[in-house]
């Protein structure tokens, strides 16, 4: 039997019909932000009189629910599929017809991307179609997918971590919803805006960049000068956390 | 015959309960079809895992053999749900089913074509077991593994499979190691037997030689009524149930005389010279008369 190559086509196509047939993936990480980025503009702007400040919270809305897909499909769907897999003891079968955990991550981690722009895509397009938004500076879409690049990044690798530690789906499913919803209280997606939140709430928002782009991004987005300094400092805080995570999973037996 | 697999002094531990141990070396050659056979906790898969490398052990495993390399069916299977079992092939074996004459061959074969369309969940438990079973044999490797192949399926299931495994492996070069509790399809499958109990091994070695060394040259049984039982007093008796009276034979004359007086008074007999629960419950009986003896002389 020949030794398979780390990165395959099939293993990649399989991949992506995992993916692909991962329900939490389609609810949460397509589903829900295309339903928010409907619904949100409208709750919110209803009795707003204004046309030029209904586009910018429509603008302000649709990029903040954005940032639910990076966290739905990467940090939660992959996160409690991969925990469910584990638990009935996939990756060691497919060890076992040489297929390594390096192997499947790599593959996996290509196909989840994939998904990822695909969905990010279709959002956006949808988005432009169905709302009226503020027309972006290039540099503003460019910085908004590199952002969400990066967050989904960090996203997958704490998925990974965190379904490698805990290994049980049940357990893992708790933990990831703990995370996604924490994530968008702590960022002002569910009601409590940033400046109305208590102190300590703060201190764990300005650690999370799902805040930056909730509250800030507009500005981005539209090309206008902004201080990224604070969004770095927690890109690089939830990074650390994430690859502390995905190193402790991986190295355990 | 060229040596694939040798253990020797070989110790799985789970906490601090040995799983087994193996002293003597045991060599697995090429072309061998091994039958692994004992109790619940005999040690049975734990020695599949430690040749996998699946549980840490101690002691010496000589293989050339990655374990990749190593067509395995585990007791227990699981795949994605989340496609079509086609797919699951597919990616597995790193091909199309469409281009792959083998594959075509092994899917028709084990009667597997309506199959494809369903996802692993919706398969029975015998169609579950064909889906490792087809992948394994795509492997085509030098060494493989059955641990409990047949075991939850029905006796019809059970024997189609089996049948289909023996006619495959007829000319097939690679070593079979299969673990059964089910002794028939051992009795037609396997001519080495490794016997293990309670994570020792109690021996292994050829069926006929083993059936030799444990029970004599034929086994005659009858039912175990008193009539039989006064009939066939004088003649060495094997453990066996309760319900039988297992006679053993050392030699060709000697059957001769038993057959001939079973003939005279009318009784139903069953004779054999392999029979794999026979070896298994004297092999048993055996080992454990030597370690009562051990224990005594140690006293």
């Amino acid at each position: 039997m020949p030794v398979r190559k780390t990165i395959s086509k099939s293993l990649i196509l399989y991949e992506i019909r995992n993916v692909l047939g991962n329900p939490y993936i389609w609810i949460f990480g397509v589903g829900f932000p295309i339903f928010f980025m409907f619904l949100m503009p409208t709750a919110v702007t209803r009795g707003m009189t204004d046309a030029s400040i209904i586009r910018m919270v429509t603008t302000s809305l649709f990029l903040s629910i954005g940032a639910l897909i990076p966290m739905a499909n990467m940090l939660m769907g992959y996160g409690i599929s991969c925990a469910q897999e584990m638990e009935k003891g996939v990756p060691q079968r497919l060890e076992l017809f040489g297929i390594s955990r390096k192997m499947t991550l790599c593959n996996r981690a290509i196909s989840e991307g994939i998904f990822f722009v695909l969905s990010f895509l279709l959002y956006g397009l949808i988005g432009m179609l169905g709302l009226k938004l503020e027309a972006p500076a290039a540099i503003g879409v460019m910085y908004y997918a590199v952002c969400m690049l990066l967050f989904g990044i960090i996203c997958f690798a704490m998925g990974h971590g965190i379904a490698c530690l805990l290994r049980k789906f049940s357990l893992t499913y708790c933990v990831m919803m703990i995370l996604y919803f924490g994530f968008m209280v702590c960022s002002g997606m569910m009601g409590i805006s940033y400046e109305d939140m208590p102190k300590a709430m703060k201190a764990v928002a300005n650690l999370i960049p799902v805040t930056y782009i909730t509250k800030d991004f507009y500005t981005v987005w539209t090309g206008k000068s902004y201080n990224f300094m604070p969004m770095i400092q927690s890109y690089l805080f939830l990074g650390a956390v994430a690859g502390i995570v995905l190193f402790a999973g991986m190295k355990r037996k | 015959m060229d040596t694939i697999l040798e253990l020797e002094q070989l110790s799985v531990k789970y906490g601090k309960e040995t799983a087994l141990t193996i002293g003597q070396p045991i060599r697995i050659l090429e072309g061998d079809r091994i039958g692994v056979i004992g109790s619940n906790g005999a040690g049975k898969s734990t020695l599949i895992k430690s040749v996998l490398g699946l549980v840490p052990y101690e002691g010496t495993i000589k293989t050339t053999l990655q374990p990749w390399q190593i067509a395995t069916h585990m007791q227990f299977n699981e795949y994605t749900t989340n496609m079509p079992v086609k797919y699951i092939m597919e990616g597995i074996l790193d091909t199309r089913i469409a281009k792959n004459e083998h594959l075509q061959e092994l899917i028709r074969y084990f009667e597997f074509e309506e199959c494809l369309k369903k996802r692993y969940h919706h398969l029975s438990g015998g169609q579950k077991q064909r889906l490792t079973i087809i992948m394994v044999m795509m492997q085509n490797a030098p060494l493989t593994f059955y641990d409990e192949v047949t075991s939850g399926l029905d006796f019809e299931t059970r024997q189609r499979l089996v049948e289909k495994l023996l006619s495959w492996y007829r000319d097939k070069d690679g070593a079979v190691l299969m673990v059964s509790h089910y002794y028939e399809e051992l009795q037609q499958f396997a001519d080495k037997l490794l016997i293990l109990d309670q994570g020792h091994v109690l021996d292994f070695g050829k069926k006929k030689d083993l059936f030799d060394k444990y029970c004599g040259n034929a086994v005659l049984v009858v039912d175990h009524t008193p009539e039989n039982a006064r009939l066939l007093s004088e003649y060495p008796k094997l453990i066996s149930p309760a319900h039988l009276l297992s006679i053993s034979c050392e030699n060709a004359q000697k059957e001769a005389e038993i057959v001939k007086l079973l003939i005279e008074h009318d009784v139903n007999y069953k004779r054999s010279n392999e029979d794999i629960e026979m070896i298994y419950v004297n092999a048993k009986a055996a080992y454990e008369a030597q370690k009562e003896e051990e224990k005594n002389a140690r006293a």
